[in-house]
């Protein structure tokens, strides 16, 4: 044996080595450190995900696969129902008592797996421990009006608000996670707790459909059934297991769940590979309606985007059906150029016409701003393909009109600095999740707001979505909003291109997955876990 | 003081130059990428205040020197830091990873050298041939070879088509004992070659042109004139000369090997250091990036360090 060969078989036997650390050990026996988990059941359903769990404490960070696990630990008040609504989930009722306080009654059939019942305690307790530790994730945003919370009973909640506000309750109810006082308490703030070590018995004290049992970082995270779910139809869940298995390449998951080696992939289909997974034998494609959009938005502190014509031209210059025909093979529909997309059905204008493709329009309205340099920077995440090939097809249909764009896709992290900098004549980029049109032109219209990207300041479209705020019923909401909509499309304020449909891919060998909007929820919500099942 | 003591310690403080110098370059390479930790850790609607609160907790607020002076000082200390998303020491997250990034690379360099050498000796031997021409283009092409396509190639074929290995991860659950490490193996065996594919041309190549140079030169004549049979002379004689350059080659390769495994590990979901690499840039995870890229920097610079000092041993004209 050479040198070489020696030394690198010391580097195997040295890792061979290390590695009996990390070796399993078998289990000592049925029940140890299932924390309430019980083993009966079908499957495991093996679901592939694409990175490893960050934060298992869910009021932190804001990312999509750590929700897919977490949300089958710690119960959200609401979800959301394929139209778009909020319906009930560890609360039954919620709404506003007066204009200054809003309430969530929970359910009193609810217990943490250590046996101990959830309350409105820990409810009031994790919403105001996020509005005290101000922890770095989503929820905080929607929490604006909220001046603090209590309990005022066992089953119920208040939120005490600074100003009348209609959407805080709803938007509360979707985005809060509740976790259990009596284990989060005790560690301190909220927002520096990481959660990532189990109870004394083996488990995380939770109260979904599974209890997480076994991390092994890098490849799974075993979730093992409870008891008693009363939020699954048969009031527990079916699976005996849900083991999450860590692919962080897409083409890898793909083989995975070909081969059977996993039974569901938990993230969206990329576009290309949807009508040849439709045909395959095994599987299955779930659609799923998109709770966002791809939109383009102009940069108004640039002089020459600061008039409207110069933007209606620039919406005239792109071809939106081709977009959606070759880039997305007419997996999206279109928005009708509207920010009150479709599948907020309540909302949405049943006639809304999309901006047209007409470059001698687009030719006569710049012609019309006296713009003689019609060359754009138009800033696209490069490592997102769909976003990627959109650019290149926009460049080419923009030239038809005699305007220049310059392609400047960057990573996905230096293209959200660049977003959040304003540096960009064009950007074109998509929100995954805009559950509530209120909100979503608060944050994106309103002077202020945290993705007003353009700098939006029409004082008509404020009073509008001001308004709209304070109405309390929906249907009170819905013309005012609807009037606003109508400003920012003939502002071009924002360019709303599509809704993308997502389509997760699943073995046929399950069934019974209850479908929820958008990609963090779609078929691996907790509800949907609870119910999949091999039986037919 | 003794040639080799000296020899020895001169290198020793190369390395150490060497390793501040990757220390401080990653360091600033990582500050001036163009991102924003806040967004990747936080969330992309959160407030300016939030932000602030973000960059304090983690000393990102602080100015550049003092953060570097900060991070210097922790490190030789041998503090890591701690992980900006999973908020664990970084230690700990890449010392969970670093045996199944050895086990890969070191069962792929096994694979690499006890292919590369026969078949390098091989093309030496019929140098000229049909044969070498072949292993010279197959090395060639082996050098070409783009990693994350090996890889999806190979599991297409030897994973889904023919199901003799599994699709990724490391070991299969609820197994234990012996039949787990069978079970390492077996999902070893796929990224272990793609790695060994790749590599492989470099080492046959280099072994074949100073084997030919080595059965060129006097001592390998004299030999086969004094009636030692070829293969012997070939074996014997010109083949542990021509594998002190190869020696060379394996400390060299090392980096490149590393490199090799953050496609690698994440193609086939392995979980070792590479993919932490791949997982931290995607969430600007500096702690963790930086502690990757310090543990292989002091790979690295060890691995050539005890090929100097062997090559020392080997040739006494090098420690001068």
């Amino acid at each position: 044996m050479s040198r070489g060969s020696r030394a690198a078989a010391a580097v195997v036997a040295a890792a061979a080595l290390a590695l009996t650390a990390c070796a399993p050990s078998a289990p000592e026996g049925e029940g140890s450190g299932d924390g309430g988990a019980t083993g009966s059941g079908v499957g495991p359903l093996v679901v592939a995900t694409t990175t490893d769990v960050v934060n298992f404490n869910p009021l932190i960070g804001n990312s999509r696969t750590d929700s897919w696990v977490t949300d089958l630990m710690y119960p959200r008040l609401l979800h959301i129902n394929e139209d778009g609504e909020k319906e009930a989930a560890l609360a039954t009722d919620w709404g506003y008592s007066d204009d200054l306080t809003g309430y969530f009654e929970i359910r009193d059939d609810m217990s943490w797996s250590d046996g101990e019942p959830i309350t409105a305690e820990d409810v009031a307790w994790t919403l105001q421990s996020v509005l005290d530790d101000q922890p770095a994730g989503t929820l905080l945003g929607q929490m604006g009006a909220v001046e603090s919370v209590e309990a005022v009973s066992d089953t119920r909640v208040e939120l005490h608000l600074s100003e009348p506000d209609a959407v805080v309750v709803p938007e509360v109810g979707f985005w809060a996670v509740v976790v259990p006082q009596h284990v989060f308490e005790p560690e301190g703030s909220l927002a520096d707790f990481a959660n990532d070590a189990p109870q004394a018995d083996g488990s995380w004290v939770s109260a979904g459909p599974y209890a997480l049992t076994e991390v092994q970082r890098g490849q799974s995270y075993t979730m093992e059934r409870v008891e008693d779910y009363p939020l699954a139809d048969d009031g527990a869940p079916n699976a005996s297991e849900v083991v999450f298995r860590v692919y962080p390449d897409v083409n890898t998951e793909l083989l995975a769940l070909e081969s059977g080696e996993v039974d569901l992939v938990a993230n969206a289909l990329p576009p290309s590979q949807v009508e040849r997974l439709q045909s395959a034998d095994g599987i299955e494609v779930a659609e799923v309606p998109g709770l966002g959009y791809a939109h383009l938005v102009y940069n108004m502190d640039e002089p020459r985007l600061a008039q409207v014509d110069v933007r209606r031209a620039l919406a005239a210059a792109v071809d939106y059906d081709t977009i959606r025909e070759v880039v997305l093979q007419g997996q999206a529909v279109s928005a009708g150029s509207n920010p009150l997309i479709p599948v907020l059905s309540q909302f949405a204008p049943e006639d809304a016409e999309e901006y047209a493709f007409d470059p001698q329009a687009a030719r006569d309205l710049m012609a019309s701003a006296g713009v003689d340099d019609t060359s754009f920077r138009l800033l696209y995440n490069l490592t997102d393909p769909v976003m990627a090939q959109a650019a290149q097809l926009m460049e080419e249909q923009a030239a038809e009109a005699g305007i220049t764009l310059e392609l400047d896709g960057r990573e996905r992290n230096a293209y959200l600095a660049a977003t959040d900098a304003g540096d960009y004549d064009v950007y074109l980029g998509n929100f995954a999740i805009m559950d509530d049109p209120v909100t979503n032109f608060r944050l994106s219209y309103l002077p202020g707001g945290v993705i007003n990207y353009t700098h939006v300041d029409d004082p008509d479209l404020t009073a509008l979505v001001e308004e709209a705020g304070r109405q309390l019923e929906v249907a009170d909401q819905v013309p005012v909003m609807q009037e606003a909509a109508e400003i920012v499309k003939d502002q071009v304020y924002d360019n709303i291109m599509y809704t993308q449909n997502l389509y997760i891919a699943h073995s046929d060998e399950w069934s019974g997955f209850v479908v929820q909007p958008s990609e963090l929820l779609s078929v691996v919500n907790p509800v949907s876990l609870a119910n999949a099942t091999t039986a037919g | 003081m003794p040639a080799l003591a000296s020899f020895t310690l001169r290198r020793l403080a190369r390395g150490l130059v060497t390793v501040w110098f990757a220390v401080t370059v990653t360091f600033l390479l990582l500050r001036l990428l163009p991102g924003d930790p806040a967004l990747a850790i936080a969330s992309p609607t959160m407030t300016e205040e939030t932000r602030a609160a973000v960059l304090e907790r983690y000393g990102l607020a602080d100015p550049l020197v003092v953060q570097y002076g900060r991070y210097l000082l922790a490190l030789v200390q041998g503090d890591l830091g701690t992980s900006f998303t999973q908020g664990q020491p970084v230690s700990s997250v890449l010392l969970e990873r670093l045996p199944w990034t050895l086990l890969l690379t070191g069962a792929a360099l096994v694979v690499t050298v006890l292919v590369g050498i026969p078949l390098g000796v091989l093309a030496a031997a019929r140098a000229g041939s049909g044969l070498d021409r072949l292993v010279q283009g197959l090395g060639v092409t082996g050098q070409s070879l783009f990693v994350p396509s090996v890889g999806v190639l190979l599991l297409y074929v030897l994973g889904l088509q023919l199901g003799w290995f599994p699709i990724g991860g490391a070991y299969d659950r609820d197994v234990y004992g012996g039949e787990w490490y069978l079970s390492v193996l077996r999902h070893l065996a796929l990224p272990a070659l793609s790695l060994a594919l790749v590599q492989l041309g470099a080492y046959v190549i280099t072994l074949r042109s100073t084997l030919i140079e080595a059965l060129g030169e006097d001592y390998c004549a004299l030999a086969r004139a004094g009636g030692i049979p070829y293969r012997r002379v070939l074996w014997k004689h010109a083949l542990r000369n021509a594998l002190l350059p190869t020696t060379t080659l394996v400390g060299l390769q090392l980096g490149f090997l590393v490199g090799g495994a953050v496609l690698t590990e994440t193609v086939y979901a392995y979980p070792g250091v590479g993919r932490g690499i791949y997982e931290a840039v995607t969430q600007l995870d500096f702690p963790v990036l930086q502690g990757a890229f310090v543990l292989l920097a002091v790979t690295v610079v060890v691995a050539n360090l005890l090929t100097d000092l062997v090559y020392g041993l080997l040739d006494p004209r090098v420690r001068t």
